[in-house]
């Protein structure tokens, strides 16, 4: 081999270029562990280049450096870029920074949307389920505030007696009141205090025309002040509530009555 | 560039080796205008320019390790990356893309935004040197170093001999070692 000859065939600039292929290369490096003349050469050649390319440098705007520099000093900003860098063969930086943010964009996106389909979902099952509350609520209301007007109407209706019957000696706690209308023969009864019964007996409210006592129902000892619909009766003198076993008696076991009232002031 | 060297070449490579962000801020000062001028020579756009740039030195951070003094200078290994990656922009498709849209917008309409980046660049760096060149010669080396086609792949487009292109580039090379002395 004539290195010198070798040297002249411009297989040094070649080789610095970039222009060498792959054998060439191999062939250049090869030699270049023999003789220090050819990387002297290529050394000689380097230099030349650089200054040229120094002497013709263009300055680049300053914003090049300063993303250089963030993207060095900021290791996920320098993570996007090594993966720009691997896939560059396809695409300019510049696009593929558009599409990068445009693809962080979206899924950023698409996490907000999940969030917010997430966050609606959930108020909806709650609204859903306060909404039902709510029904049930105004349910119960509607139906306390119906039973207080029909009690108020009851006990405003001129032709409605409110018969007060007081404790007998036997129950003196026990009371409640009768609500009985003259003209369509209603009774109701309100429970204001009657003592809790054993589960195989009821109270029986019974109406004593003349001296003679008639059945007007049982009922049990529920929460006080519910106003109970009893049987008819067009007349009665008075009212009395006695114990009896569950499902009444045709006639009333006077020693456990306890309480009663008159229809009419006594005179 | 006027920045006078505050390294050696051994102690700047150490250094950028160990990752140290004071020595990448001196290679990027001292040698940015040198490599933007190649990117600029292969794609003629201010903007595209910029982003490769920007790329080129983040690669060369992360690619330092790599960097085999043996086979050449430093500036000969970032001056590479700077051209593969210019090359490789210039072929991509949607900078193809670009091109045919601007070429397809601009005919007899006023001139495009997108045009005011372009540089003229057959009048610095190595286009300079090459217009010394021959043309057959220089359309080779255009060919061959600015838009990165193989010899082979010159062979066929130029319907050439493979010799005649190896030839031919070679020879203009060897110029190219008088022109920078």
């Amino acid at each position: 081999m004539n290195i010198k000859e070798y040297i002249s065939s411009g297989i040094v600039q070649s080789y610095v270029l970039d222009q060498a292929d792959a054998a060439e290369r191999a062939e250049f490096e090869k030699l270049s562990a023999q003789y220090p003349e050819l990387v002297a050469e290529r050394k000689a050649f380097e230099e030349a280049l650089e200054k040229f390319a120094l002497q013709n440098a263009v300055v680049p705007p300053r914003q090049v450096k300063d993303g250089f520099l963030e993207a060095i000093q900021n290791p996920s900003i320098n993570q996007s870029k090594v993966i720009t860098m691997e896939q560059h063969s396809n695409a300019p930086v510049r696009k593929n920074s558009g599409l990068r943010f445009m693809a962080a964009a979206s899924v950023v996106l698409l996490l907000a949307c999940g969030w917010f389909a997430y966050r609606f979902y959930n108020q909806a099952t709650e609204l859903k389920a306060s909404n039902s509350d709510l029904q049930t609520r105004l349910d119960s209301a509607e139906n306390t505030l119906n039973k207080i007007v029909d009690e108020q109407k009851l006990i405003k209706d001129p032709n409605v007696t409110v018969v007060n019957m007081v404790g007998s000696t036997a129950a003196p706690q026990s009371s409640a009141n009768v609500f009985w209308d003259t003209a369509s023969a209603s009774v109701f009864l309100m429970v204001k205090n009657m003592p809790k019964l054993p589960s195989d007996q009821q109270y029986q409210l019974w109406a004593l025309i003349g001296g003679q006592p008639k059945s007007l129902g049982v009922f049990d000892s529920l929460q006080n002040n519910v106003v109970l619909r009893m049987d008819n009766t067009k007349k009665a003198d008075a009212f009395a509530i006695t114990i009896e076993k569950k499902g009444g008696t045709k006639s009333p076991t006077l020693e456990k009555m306890q309480s009663s009232g008159r229809t009419k002031a006594p005179l | 560039m006027s920045a006078i060297p505050t390294y050696t070449e051994q102690e700047l490579v150490s250094l950028l080796k160990n990752r140290d962000n004071k020595a990448f801020g001196y290679l990027y000062d001292h040698y940015s205008g040198a490599l933007y001028s190649i990117i600029l020579q292969i794609l003629s756009d201010t903007e595209l320019a910029n982003d490769v740039l920007q790329d080129v030195f983040v690669n060369i951070w992360r690619k330092i390790e790599s960097y085999d003094s043996t086979k050449g200078r430093l500036f000969t290994w970032m001056l590479n990356i700077a051209r593969n990656a210019s090359i490789d922009t210039l072929r991509s498709k949607t900078y193809q893309n670009d091109r045919k849209n601007q070429s397809m917008d601009n005919q007899g309409e006023e001139p495009l935004v997108a045009l005011v980046t372009q540089v003229n660049v057959d009048n610095i760096g190595f286009r300079k040197v090459l217009a010394q060149l021959r043309d057959e010669q220089r359309l080779l080396i255009d060919l061959a170093y600015f838009k990165g086609y193989t010899h082979e792949e010159i062979a066929e487009m130029e319907n050439l001999p493979l010799g005649t292109v190896k030839t031919r580039i070679r020879s203009a090379l060897i110029q190219l070692r008088g022109f920078l002395k």
